[in-house]
């Protein structure tokens, strides 16, 4: 789940003309890693919520910037888990 | 006596060229911006011909994330800013405290990229909206993204008046600088109207030309066969600068800014008075604030988009300040179609070209003159002329009418 969500991830990234290339799960997403600025990140997170059917509210949108690209994809996956084990 | 202001840079996205000197060569020959759309081009089939600017790819003004979902408006607006203030050879923070200087640019807005977003919702819900929507349309977004460009930091506003809005954000800028709340001020406007539901809305509203075979015939000011107007796309910027201010920096000023008027028509939301009493109005406003006589206009920049009643209302405001006889008179669109805001700071670039090399553009495809007479049209070839001082008009739909006053740089006080 988390190398699909991972692709998905960079995938978006490059999308939204974000360069990936040096990239890696230690990456964050502040301005010390890829520096996607609030909007990115808002968009970044409706995609995620398009894509996985998932939901994050206003307050967890904004600690994006501080989680590094393996941390949101592991917290993505959490987010998953529960729904497909029904 | 209030300060002088001058234009010290001029930069233009447009159909006919990005310098004042490419698109007064286009219009004195008659070299048309007016075509059919190419297959593939938004309006294709939509409308018969349009004025069409060159492409800019957003991420050579824009950073890479910001540049995807942007008006192609704002992205025209910030390159001609650029252009403008390189062309004054202006480094806001070097050469200006980032304070005094002021953005006045305008336009409607990111309307394109709106309804493209309206069309992603109602196929995708929310999950289609961009979280860039707003920086990419909002009507301020041209000056403010100019600000945050080039670090300026004094006042900064839009002016919603459609088509009279670039002139009146010249107008706008003049004031500024004669009130000292500035030194200089980056003015214009940026338009891309060139997309289907706006397009249909000025076509269903039976204002665009149609049945032109070729389509640079299409637009043709004060011609008896006009009818209509040739949607035009693109930007314009001026650098205003107060005189002094540009004197003891060295700048070379293309052309002095006099004066100004502002009136509302108080009649329709579209249609003209036929009198043209509040375009008359304007235009003595705009001499008496620049401190001229009348008779001190030696060339007329008529506003004239090539329809039935906006043609003969000027023509009628005209005759009302002037009686029998106004100054030479031509309307630029028949070569630069209507670009909307944006003619008004194109066509005082025009006004600046015109005063600099001492002749008079032409207006194009203008053969049977509407109504015969007394009017002295430039037609055909540019008029080689002493002319000291331009009127260029520009009128919007609301009834919105500006006047602008230009002259050769008067010496610094």
């Amino acid at each position: 789940m988390t190398d699909e969500i991972r692709a998905f991830l960079l995938a978006a990234l490059t999308e939204m003309k974000y360069d990936v290339e040096d990239v890696d799960d230690d990456t964050v997403f502040g301005p010390a890693g890829l520096d996607v600025d609030s909007l990115g990140l808002a968009e970044l997170a409706v995609r995620v919520e398009d894509r996985f059917g998932v939901a994050f509210d206003d307050d967890e949108a904004e600690m994006l910037a501080m989680m590094t690209l393996g941390e949101f994809c592991h917290a993505v996956a959490q987010r998953i888990q529960p729904a497909s084990a029904l | 006596m209030p300060a002088s202001v001058t234009v010290t840079g001029i930069g233009l996205v447009s159909p006919v060229g990005a310098t004042a000197a490419e698109v007064f060569d286009a219009v004195c020959d008659g070299r048309s911006g007016l075509s059919r759309p190419p297959e593939g081009h938004p309006v294709h089939g939509v409308v018969d011909v349009a004025a069409i600017a060159p492409a800019i790819d957003p991420a050579t003004v824009l950073p890479g994330p910001e540049s995807r979902v942007v008006d192609r408006s704002i992205v025209m607006a910030l390159r001609a800013a650029a252009d403008a203030l390189a062309d004054a050879g202006l480094r806001v923070g070097r050469d200006v405290d980032p304070y005094r200087v002021a953005v006045v640019v305008s336009g409607v807005g990111g309307l394109s990229t709106l309804a493209d977003q309206v069309l992603q919702r109602a196929g995708r819900g929310r999950f289609g909206v961009s979280p860039y929507l707003l920086p990419g349309t909002l009507p301020n977004m041209g000056a403010a993204r100019i600000a945050i460009a080039f670090g300026i930091r004094g006042y900064t506003s839009s002016i919603g008046t459609a088509c009279a809005a670039g002139a009146q954000s010249v107008g706008e800028g003049l004031r500024i600088l004669r009130a000292g709340e500035a030194d200089v001020v980056v003015a214009g406007c940026a338009e891309a109207p060139l997309f289907p539901t706006f397009a249909d809305a000025f076509g269903n509203a039976r204002a665009l030309a149609r049945g032109w075979a070729d389509p640079t015939a299409a637009s043709r000011p004060f011609d008896r066969r006009r009818n209509g107007l040739v949607l035009g796309e693109g930007a314009g910027v001026l650098v205003l600068e107060r005189a002094a201010h540009a004197a003891a920096r060295g700048a070379r000023r293309h052309a002095d800014v006099l004066g100004w008027g502002a009136t509302n028509d108080a009649y329709h939301p579209t249609t003209p008075r036929p009198d043209g009493a509040g375009a008359a109005h304007c235009m003595r406003m705009a001499v008496r604030d620049a401190g001229l006589d009348l008779g001190d206009i030696g060339y007329v920049n008529a506003h004239g988009t090539s329809t039935k009643a906006g043609d003969a209302a000027e023509l009628a405001a005209l005759r009302a300040v002037y009686g029998a006889h106004p100054p030479p008179l031509s309307s630029t669109k028949g070569v630069t179609g209507h670009m909307l805001g944006v003619s008004g700071v194109i066509e005082a670039a025009i006004g600046v070209e015109a005063l600099r090399r001492g002749l008079l553009p032409p207006t194009h495809n203008l053969d049977d003159p509407d109504p015969a007479g007394d009017v002295d049209h430039i037609r055909k070839t540019p008029r080689p002329s002493p002319v000291q001082a331009v009127l260029s008009n520009s009128f919007g739909f609301g009834g919105h009418n500006v006047s602008l006053v230009l002259s050769h740089p008067h010496p610094a006080p």
